[in-house]
């Protein structure tokens, strides 16, 4: 699998900080579609869309915005980032995913998560204390239905499916499923026991954060017979790609900075993420994915060194970046950062066989 | 029945978690698997939180009924101990000091007993060191020098994942295997 490199979005509709605009829903589902149209006419690999039920994202339905996507762009694939599978029907995901495989002619994907949110929980009718139970059987679900038609399923949480007949089917052979894995050690074990794909959230600290994480992952893997050098890794973080370094992190700080003041709480309020703060996790020890095309290209390969990831998503519109910024960044990826990593990732690769 | 035949050890777990699907209990299980590989044992569970109104009204020990006694006199007659409980508020929840509060003060001396705490965080760890342990230093018991934590992250719902605690969990355990084994034969 040679290094894939896309974007992904929450959708958000956030207050911009610096001239005070509030996008209005309507426009930000537009500006989701031209994102991914752009990062497909640049060559990114992949465009993901979160989930949340909030009104500051309009990303509550991403199947929905992923087939509009589908419908402006040609190779990119088309994946949730992530679906809160705990949360939801599988049969309804897989039916909306197959239809989105179609309809792209067999790019879509999931990445199936429990969500760092738990909005959802309450306005779908699921207890919360049913966290882990939910998504172990949900993924169960959602597997065999990918694995098997017509289905014959029994679990804790919903009537049991006889002989269901689950349509479309997948456009080709199959749907990639992976799992969204925040670093717990115990989503790392139980993803590699399942020896799926593992999509890592980082979102800062310093950036071997997940040295554990992955090591745990393989190791639990290989201990269930999974090939587990096989199985992909793929790192989901936060960053900006600019015309310089000092471009790229005087552009994205006040945006992210306001998302983290929005979204990071602590005593059940925001905090500053001063400029210091961020410009440390903007270094190249620390996670953030902010800076030059180099600088993005080199820490890119460094999550290739540590981690052996095989797939980086960048998440550049966090805080309600302004769409023209937002759009350069895209391009950037495409044209000056994925080169340098897929070039990079290849000679290594080619050396080490 | 021979005379050379092992007694098992009697293990007696007091549950300081309110949950009736617990992480304190799903490590305590993993607790007590490795322990039942090590030699024969027998173990019950002595939960706070249902012991009720009689348990909870109590302020000395003639306060308590029959039945709230009798679990107390098996805490203090086990041949190993294994206090559990969450982290509440930087320290153990009230009602399992409030069990303690209730033993007599020398049932305990020179009692094998195994720490063991859940969390939300590893920050929370060495809530193990700093307040459960001192307890049983008050009790003059036989605390296992290894006490064992795990946090929320390593569990999938009360199941304990993270082979790190395992691995912890075997080590504390081999330390004082002989010593287990020496105590169920003696008795």
């Amino acid at each position: 699998m040679p290094f894939e490199i896309g974007i992904m979005t929450f959708g958000e509709v956030t207050k911009d900080p610096v001239t005070g605009d509030l996008p209005s829903p309507r426009r930000r589902v537009r500006e989701t579609v031209e994102q991914a149209r752009v990062a497909d006419q640049v060559g990114l690999d992949v465009f993901g869309v979160g989930e949340h039920h909030r009104s500051d994202f309009i990303g509550s339905a991403p199947a929905v915005l992923l087939a509009a996507a589908a419908e402006h762009t040609e190779d990119i694939k088309l994946t949730s980032a992530v679906t809160v599978l705990s949360s939801d029907d599988p049969v309804r995901v897989w039916e909306q995913f197959a239809t989105l495989d179609l309809l792209s002619a067999g790019r879509a994907e999931i990445i199936a998560g429990r969500g760092s949110y738990t909005e959802s929980f309450p306005l779908f009718g699921y207890d919360l204390a049913d966290y882990a139970d939910l998504f172990r059987e949900k993924l169960d679900l959602l597997l065999r239905i990918r694995e098997q038609n017509p289905l014959t399923w029994c679990g804790r949480f919903r009537a049991p499916p006889h002989e269901a007949d689950i349509a479309p089917r997948a456009d080709g052979e199959t749907i990639p499923i992976w799992v969204g894995v925040g670093g717990s050690p115990a989503s790392a074990v139980s993803t590699g026991r399942l020896g799926l794909p593992m999509a890592l959230a980082l979102l800062l600290g310093p950036i071997d954060f997940h040295a554990q994480t992955v090591e745990l992952y393989r190791e639990a893997a290989a201990e269930a017979g999974h090939d587990a050098a096989a199985l992909p890794i793929s790192i989901n973080a936060h960053g900006f790609v600019g015309r310089s370094g000092r471009h790229a992190r005087d552009t994205m700080y006040p945006y992210f900075a306001q998302g983290m003041w929005e979204n990071n709480h602590q005593r059940g309020a925001g905090f500053t993420l001063s400029r210091p703060v961020f410009d440390a996790q903007a270094s190249p020890g620390a996670g953030l994915l902010v800076g030059s095309a180099e600088e993005v290209a080199e820490k890119l390969l460094a999550y290739h060194e540590l981690y052996g990831v095989k797939r980086a998503l960048v998440q550049m519109g966090f805080g309600g970046v302004p769409q023209k910024d937002h759009l350069e960044a895209i391009e950037r990826l495409g044209t000056e950062v994925a080169p340098i990593v897929r070039r990079e990732v290849a000679a290594r690769e080619g050396s080490a066989s | 029945m021979t005379a050379e035949a092992p007694r098992p050890l009697r293990v007696v777990v007091v549950n300081g978690s309110p949950n009736e699907r617990s992480k304190t209990m799903g490590l305590v299980d993993v607790i007590l698997e490795n322990l039942a590989r090590e030699l024969p044992i027998e173990h019950s569970r002595i939960d706070v939180y249902r012991l009720g109104p009689a348990f909870t009204g109590a302020i000395e020990r003639e306060d308590v009924p029959p039945e709230i006694e009798a679990e107390l006199r098996r805490a203090e007659t086990a041949d190993l101990l294994i206090p559990a409980a969450p982290v509440f508020r930087g320290s153990y929840p009230g009602l399992f000091k409030h069990f303690f509060d209730l033993v007599d003060q020398y049932a305990l001396a020179n009692k094998p007993v195994l720490l063991a705490a859940t969390g939300g965080g590893e920050h929370h760890a060495l809530m193990l060191e700093h307040a459960m342990r001192p307890l049983f230093g008050f009790f003059q018991a036989l605390t296992v020098p290894v006490a064992v934590f795990a946090s929320s992250g390593d569990f999938d719902g009360t199941v304990l994942l993270n082979p790190r605690v395992h691995g912890r969990i075997e080590i504390g355990l081999k330390d004082v295997a002989g010593l287990l084994r020496d105590r169920a034969a003696s008795q």
